[in-house]
């Protein structure tokens, strides 16, 4: 893999440096950060449909907590704080997994219960953080909330990448089934959907593209990129396939201008800041555009 | 083709402390129109989500027959969440189809899906948002994707609450269609008439079985006095 990422930096670099492409495209870091958003931009965007109509919202911010408490136990049992991967990942797992579980066994709708779960998870992450970290710096937890995409490296860029294709591999196939067993568990149940095995994966699913997204762009921009893009795209549209495909779209498109903007135009925003604040743009004009065309406007209380 | 035979073998359901069946036992014979009555709040749709799978409960229910096919289910309540973007079609794709419904609706499918919106008076709202339907029209859209792919077996939960008198007539026309090919069809009615015209055997039920038979015997004396109790 790290030698497609290299012939494509020598390709790209080749471009910018004959004039071909913008400046900004010599460095390295530029073209791997626009790599990542090339995956986490559609990826992020298809996801996002689902998790609006699951009204899950906050659930990667929940995540994105608990991975806190992963890269302490990750620093704990000693893998490299800048990575602690295998902890995130199997301490994200059992905490989605335990959040799905107390759910089917109270009853409380998925926003109550992902706030409870999420207050808990920072406080506890936190907590445990700043233990261990009178051995190590804080700024992990500003990392893990906000990322570095300007420092990925090769590693997080493969975990992205496979993270991305069983991400496809699991959603292309069962999309009409996920979303089913959301929309009427019963409907579903009845047409030998197993809905409960569906969300189990799912939540499984989310919790991993988070952690997979978290050094590279944050927790807090994973959340803003689940939930603005798919917002935006819902205002404006009347089919699921514009839906899903303006999600998809809006994220992407987000995603490549909040990293090439400020540099382009000499602005002095932090790229996740860039991100969202496009994304934001858009969901306002297409807030705007469905309350002034009649084709989107709905009646009623 | 002949639909399956469905047994209820002692059927006890409680949820929360409440007992909401009690000791349910009857059959169903292989491709009857079967209907169950009883008074609201009696446990027709509990007993339905058990036979479906979706209730724990003690006792057995059991499919007997030689095709047990394809399961068509028109439940008594659609929430849809009304502000997912989907057009009726998308809803027809989601249910009946393997292919992500954003994609659009499988060729294979492309001819039931329309055929079974057709059947139903609601092709020509294939486009439109499901959301902004009137009852009756998803209603109709309900009914229509329990046609696809063909049942062997229709469980019905008053598809006809919403509906129109055309569209009632258009009900009974499909299921006696579908009845005649041998689907066995148990439907929830509160319509008596209805039964006394359509149905081969009916059970009123209500916590207890009250009475099980033919319509035009146990439907007469039974109307008033079991109901009430
Ligand atoms: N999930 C549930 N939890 C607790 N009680 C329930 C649940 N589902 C149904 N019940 C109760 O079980 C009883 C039977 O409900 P059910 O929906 O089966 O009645 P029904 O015969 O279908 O009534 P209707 O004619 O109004 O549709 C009701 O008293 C209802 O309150
Ligand atoms: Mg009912």
């Amino acid at each position: 893999m790290n030698a497609i990422y290299e012939s494509i930096r020598v390709t790209v670099q080749g471009l910018a440096a004959n004039g071909s492409l913008p400046q900004a495209f010599t460095y390295q870091f530029v073209i791997n950060a626009l790599l990542c958003t090339l995956l986490i931009g559609p990826l992020l965007g298809a996801l996002g449909t689902m998790i609006v109509v699951k009204r899950m919202a906050f659930f990667s911010q929940a995540v994105g907590n608990a991975a806190l408490t992963g890269v302490a136990i990750g620093i704990l049992l000693g893998e490299s704080y800048t990575s602690p991967y295998i902890s995130m990942f199997s301490f994200c797992i059992l905490f989605g997994i335990a959040l799905k579980y107390t759910q089917y066994r109270t009853n409380l709708s998925n926003d109550s219960l992902i706030g409870v779960f999420l207050s808990i998870s920072l406080a506890f992450g936190a907590s445990l953080l700043l233990y261990v970290s009178a051995k190590i710096n804080t700024h992990v937890m500003e990392s893990v909330l906000f990322g570095s995409i300007l420092a990925v490296d090769y590693t997080d860029m493969n975990i992205l990448l496979v993270v991305t294709l069983i991400a496809a591999l699991v959603v292309v196939p069962l999309y009409n089934q996920m979303l089913l067993a959301s929309l009427n568990p019963s409907l579903a149940h009845a047409r030998g959907v197993r809905v409960r095995l569906l969300e189990y994966v799912f939540v499984v699913l989310v919790t991993i593209v988070t952690v997979a997204c978290l050094k590279i762009i944050g927790a807090v921009l994973v959340e803003a990129l689940l939930l603005i893009p798919a917002a935006a795209a819902r205002n404006v549209s009347r089919t699921l396939s514009g839906f899903v495909a303006g999600s998809v779209i809006i994220a992407t498109l987000s995603c490549i201008l909040g990293v090439l903007m400020p540099m382009q135009l000499g602005l002095p925003v932090p790229t996740g800041g860039a991100i969202v604040l496009v994304s934001a743009l858009v969901f306002v004009g297409t807030t705007i555009m469905r309350a002034t065309l009649s084709r989107f406007r709905a009646t009623g209380v | 083709m002949i639909g399956p035979a469905v047994i209820f073998d002692n059927v006890t359901l409680e949820l929360g402390g409440t007992r909401i069946l009690d000791h349910v036992s009857f059959r169903i014979e292989p491709g009857s129109l079967h209907c169950i009555v009883g008074a609201n709040g009696g446990g027709k749709t509990s007993l339905i989500r058990a036979l479906l799978g979706q209730m724990p409960h003690t006792g057995q229910i059991r499919l007997e027959g030689e095709h047990l096919g394809p399961v068509g289910y028109v439940p008594q309540v659609l929430d849809f969440d009304r502000n997912v973007p989907m057009t009726v079609r998308d809803v027809m794709a989601l249910l009946t189809q393997r292919k992500p419904a954003f994609l659009g609706v499988s060729k294979i499918h492309h001819a039931d899906v329309e055929a079974a919106l057709r059947r139903m008076g609601v092709l020509e709202k294939e486009h439109r948002p499901f959301g902004g339907l009137s009852g009756g029209e998803r209603q109709r859209v309900l009914f229509a994707q329990a046609l696809e792919p063909a049942p062997t077996l229709l469980i019905l939960d008053e598809p006809c609450a919403n509906i129109d008198e055309p569209g009632a007539r258009i009900v009974e026309e499909v299921v006696l269609e579908l009845n005649a090919k041998g689907v066995t069809v148990v439907w929830i009615n509160h319509d008596w008439d209805q039964v006394r015209k359509l149905a081969h055997s009916v059970t009123g039920i209500n916590r207890k079985v009250l009475f099980h038979g033919v319509p035009s015997e146990v439907l007469t004396w039974a109307e008033p006095k079991a109901m009430a109790s």
